[in-house]
């Protein structure tokens, strides 16, 4: 934790080697970040980059060490709005195009690790693809909340600093959000059980 | 127990957030309450198959950055002095060019223009006070002046008026004479012909009517004679009639006095005789 704080502080200094660092240790959570809101790789790449662009240019500003966290994700969550409002201005990609075997399909992308089952492997992206869809049908709010708390790992206080709203606010959402993902997944009838993996 | 957990206490009994008297008293009411325990469960089993949404690995790009060290002179607390000292060598410079100085000396700060001069001759207070009272003669002198010749110009402008005022105010008056007489004339003469003709009519209806009252009179009373005769008449002719009632009633009455009377005499010498 010192090093981290060491790290973020030589950032805020200047330190290019520091943002460096930085930005590999965090670089693969604000991408799945992105990508668990979008479900689209390349908005998440974008948000990704502009993301850590921004931290390169106002890491400077940045007050207290110990809100690296939320601020990055504050930041991550502003560009993915953006975004968003972007892609409801456009065309909208079907989760239909996203199954495996489709053209556009990320399992095409994701499936290089060579000697795993492909058997396997097709069942944990149709999986995924379920989950994600479970994912997509929440609200923007409960979403956001929803990834942050259950794949990132924030704390209620980190996430309500993330979005700039009260800790209560933030379980309220989160509830809401259990409750409807609860729904839809007794809807599809996904159980822990029938989709038999380990967790 | 009338606990009841709100939605954001149970989130955060949930994820582990919740610690001290809260968390007691979140795990007495789960004991107590079966369905929220049920819940609780049932999220625990959503999250079991939620967390099957792995992360997606990805390589970060390349960090590129420009060099982030400005130069000093692009620094803001080097600008700012830079700016100062700038100021200040224009208003050196100025001061150069109008030849401005300023001195110290016998606790006197003196500031100029151009070469310093030497002070004229320091008065003392005598002086200061002559001055002032020559000031003040001079001023009340002026001033006295001024007020008589503005007394006279006055004077003169009021006279000037008065005279002004009066010839036209005569001749005014003058003029509204001769108006009111030439009008009384008028309206004497008009009153007079107004007088002449209301007279002339007054006594030609006068004369009309008097004629028609003593006519009306004459009829009235040449009616009433009539009238009074008429009446008297009948009054006289009721008299009468009721005279010559009253004579034939006593008339009557006295015949039958006297029958009742002859009757009587009658019958007492029948029983005389019978007496007898």
């Amino acid at each position: 934790m010192m090093h981290a704080e060491n790290l973020i502080a030589r950032a805020r200094e200047g330190d290019s080697l520091a943002q460096g660092k930085l930005m590999h240790a965090w670089y693969k959570r604000i991408y799945n970040y992105g990508f668990k809101f979008f479900y689209d790789h390349d908005m998440a790449m974008e948000v990704a980059q502009k993301t850590f662009i921004a931290m390169h240019r106002n890491i400077g500003g940045l007050q207290d060490t110990s809100r690296f966290r939320s601020w990055l994700y504050t930041i991550a969550v502003n560009f993915c709005r953006e975004e968003l409002r972007k892609k409801k201005s456009a065309a909208s990609v079907s989760l239909e195009d996203q199954r495996p075997g489709t053209r556009n399909s990320m399992a095409w992308q994701e499936s290089n690790h060579r000697g795993d089952n492909p058997e396997r492997l097709l069942r944990q992206s149709e999986l995924s693809d379920l989950l994600q869809g479970c994912l997509k049908q929440l609200s923007e709010e409960q979403r956001e909340v929803v990834i942050m708390k259950e794949y990132e790992g924030l704390k209620f206080r980190e996430i309500a600093e993330a979005l700039s709203i009260s800790e209560n606010t933030v379980k309220s959402r989160m509830y809401y959000g259990l409750e409807a993902l609860k729904r839809m997944l007794e809807r599809k009838n996904i159980t822990k059980e029938a989709i038999g993996y380990e967790l | 127990m009338n606990y009841k957990p709100d939605e954001a206490t149970l989130v955060a009994y949930h994820f582990g957030e919740l610690e001290g008297e809260e968390l007691k008293k979140v795990e007495a009411y789960l004991q107590e309450h079966p369905a929220e325990r049920k819940r609780s469960e049932e999220w625990r089993q959503v999250r079991s198959v939620m967390a099957g949404l792995a992360d997606k690995e990805v390589i970060a790009p390349p960090l590129i950055v420009g060099n982030n060290e400005r130069p000093i002179w692009r620094e803001h607390y080097f600008r700012m002095t830079l700016g100062i000292a700038a100021s200040f060598l224009v208003l050196l410079v100025a001061a150069r060019l109008l030849g401005l100085s300023a001195s110290i000396s016998n606790q006197e700060l003196r500031i100029s223009f151009g070469a310093p001069t030497a002070l004229e001759q320091v008065l003392d207070k005598a002086g200061v006070t002559q001055m002032i009272q020559a000031s003040l003669e001079e001023n009340n002198a002026s001033m006295q002046t001024a007020w008589d010749s503005r007394n006279q110009k006055l004077e003169a402008s009021i006279q000037k008026n008065l005279a002004g005022n009066s010839s036209r105010i005569n001749s005014l008056v003058k003029e509204a004479s001769a108006g009111q007489q030439e009008q009384v004339r008028q309206f004497v003469g008009q009153m007079q012909t107004e007088n002449l003709k209301l007279m002339r009519d007054y006594l030609q209806l006068s004369t009309t009517g008097q004629k028609e009252y003593l006519e009306g009179l004459l009829s009235d009373f040449s009616r009433y004679v009539q009238d009074q005769r008429k009446q008297d008449m009948q009054y006289f002719q009721a008299n009468l009639v009721n005279m010559k009632e009253n004579t034939d009633q006593f008339k009557k009455d006295t015949e039958e006095i006297l029958t009742s009377l002859m009757a009587s005499n009658r019958g007492s010498r029948t029983d005389n005789q019978k007496s007898y």
